[in-house]
């Protein structure tokens, strides 16, 4: 892998760190499995793009694409909360109403960004750092800022009655915790986390595409489990920068599966090579004990 | 205190499957008084004590905690005054949270959980102290998860995390039922010395006719979601298992067979 491509995969690694980050507040933390991420990653670029274009601040529009994909998440929330669908299939008519609301923003497709300012532009010569290290650096700062902070969030007060809502909704409510004020809040911290990195993605490649966000929750998926199943800890700083970890081993293991010739994969085998490793991530940890107690019984016997 | 006014509860009103789980209780508790209540199964009990918590509402009647109406207040604004412990021992506390997680949120029951850390080191020590009473070795293990400890010591957690917050009431849903006996003892005295000095009004229900006469000073009995009778006193101390049985068997005068509830009732 040339230097360019390596930094290429650090760069979407760090960027959907801060997907991964999202799906852990909700898959892991409320025990709500949310599908609205593919929409909510497009819209965040969406209306980023477009506010670009029409001539607006970078940090503005990057802020209002983050705001936007956090009202995505209430929707879902509220679909949930107060009609009693089901979480999974609130999520997916969300997702499934945000692609044309995507398109609607967007007016087009797709919208290129290359001759547009972007949230990188202020940055760029500082120090002397080329722009393609600096791009880097600049999600890397993004996406652990992030990380520290909801690790921050989780270990307040408020974040703590939020993981037993996710525990055990009973216990929660039995100590005065309104559940589904903390899932509001959990889903559109969620959403508007995956919406800043369709921000900044559209950013950094230059586009935004109505497209972008498939597949998103299940690369998020992975990254939460590979970084989960290497660093066993119970502490919240840990488990929310491992996401991070997770999010860019999983680039370079789909890039290293990429480049290996002898593999002979194209670049649209991608979607496979995802659902294979993520597979293989859940699969492994069952095998493994499988495995120990059948040693163990060998042994015994 | 607790003051019930006419409570009544149904379930799926207007269906075939309409159920009256209350059908007008009238029960007043004094503060720091400490009522045992009885009945079968489906006399109404766990309806009684779930609807003065606040997680069913009532179809008519009101509560009363003092002179304040609570019958529209949900259940978690509730928790300011209420304390609970659940039958299950896995229900009072989270089995993905550690030991000090759970205490730390039981802490904060009943107020409004803000952004500074959930613990330190002052908490910590406060925890520890009261992990101590129940000489289980749990001050160690204010880090480990709670689903790692068994089913007893999660029980004697959860009681001491009801404590941890000044409360007025203290409701026990057959809080020791799904206990080994040698551990329901335990837990049932723990529960007596926080009763006694908090000072709590409680409200505590049993299978178990024996624990009902033991402790506390006042019983009562529920069937077919009414008081059947409401024992205290020089009445109270009196009364054996088998005089229960009796008054049981006659305001149950349909002719039904006792037998297996007998079995029930007077383990």
């Amino acid at each position: 892998m040339s230097v360019f491509a390596f930094l290429g995969t650090l760069e979407i690694g760090f960027i959907y760190g801060l997907v991964a980050i999202g799906v852990y507040i909700t898959f892991r933390i409320l025990d709500f499995p949310d599908l609205t991420v593919d929409g909510s990653f497009t819209l965040g670029a969406a209306v980023t793009a477009t506010l670009i274009v029409a001539g607006q601040n970078v940090f503005l529009a990057t802020l209002l694409g983050t705001l936007a994909a956090s009202c995505a998440g209430l929707l879902t929330a509220w679909l949930n909360l107060r009609f009693n669908i089901l979480h999974l299939l609130a999520s997916i008519l969300t997702m499934t109403a945000l692609y044309t609301i995507n398109l609607r923003v967007m007016g087009k497709p797709n919208v290129a960004l290359i001759m547009e300012p972007t949230i990188l532009t202020p940055f760029e010569g500082i120090f002397g750092i080329p722009d393609m290290y600096m791009k880097v650096i600049f999600v890397a700062i993004c996406a652990v800022l992030a990380a520290l902070l909801v690790a921050w969030f989780l270990n307040t007060q408020y974040g703590l009655a939020m993981r037993a809502v996710g525990s055990n909704k009973r216990m929660a409510q039995a100590n005065g915790i309104v559940v589904t004020e903390k899932v509001y809040v959990g889903l559109a911290l969620s959403n508007g986390l995956v919406g800043l990195a369709g921000a900044l993605f559209a950013q950094t490649n230059g586009f935004a595409d109505s497209t972008m966000g498939i597949g998103t929750i299940v690369v998020g998926l992975a990254a939460v489990i590979i970084g989960q199943s290497l660093f066993a800890s119970r502490s919240m700083w840990v488990i929310v920068l491992s996401c991070i970890v997770g999010s860019i081993l999983y680039r370079v293991a789909v890039s290293l599966a990429l480049n290996a010739d002898f593999l002979g994969f194209k670049a649209s085998d991608l979607n496979l090579i995802t659902a294979v490793l993520v597979a293989l991530a859940l699969v492994f940890p069952k095998l493994r004990s499988e495995w120990k107690a059948k040693q163990a019984e060998r042994n015994n016997g | 205190m607790i003051r019930c006014n006419n409570l009544h509860v149904t379930f799926n009103h207007g269906l075939p499957t309409e159920k009256l789980a209350l059908r007008g209780v009238d029960l007043t508790i004094p503060s720091g008084e400490f009522v045992t209540v009885i009945g079968s199964n489906g006399a109404g009990k766990s309806t009684l004590l779930n609807t003065i918590a606040g997680d069913i509402r009532t179809t008519r009647g009101d509560i009363f905690f003092g002179d304040r109406n609570v019958t529209k207040l949900p259940a978690t604004g509730r928790t300011k005054d209420i304390a609970r412990v659940f039958q299950d021992p896995l229900a009072g506390t989270c089995g993905d949270l550690t030991v000090e997680e759970n205490m730390s949120l039981a802490y904060g029951r009943g107020k409004r959980g803000t952004l500074s850390f959930a613990l330190n080191n002052k908490l910590r020590a406060i925890f520890k102290e009261q992990l101590s009473r129940l000489n289980l070795g749990l001050e160690d293990r204010l880090d480990s998860e709670m689903g790692l400890l068994s089913g007893g010591q999660r029980q004697s957690v959860s009681l001491l995390m009801s404590a941890l917050q000044p409360s007025s009431i203290l409701l026990l849903d057959e809080h020791t039922a799904a206990l080994d006996p040698k551990t329901a003892a335990l837990i049932m005295d723990i529960s007596s010395q926080i009763i006694a000095e908090k000072q709590l009004t409680v409200m505590m229900v049993t299978h178990s006719m024996r624990q009902a006469l033991d402790h506390g000073s006042r019983t009562v009995m529920l069937h077919e979601g009414k008081i059947i009778f409401d024992l205290e006193g020089k009445e109270r101390a009196n009364y054996e298992v088998k005089d229960l049985l009796n008054l049981f068997a006659q305001a149950r005068n349909d002719g039904e067979e006792l037998d297996d509830d007998k079995l029930l009732l007077g383990s």
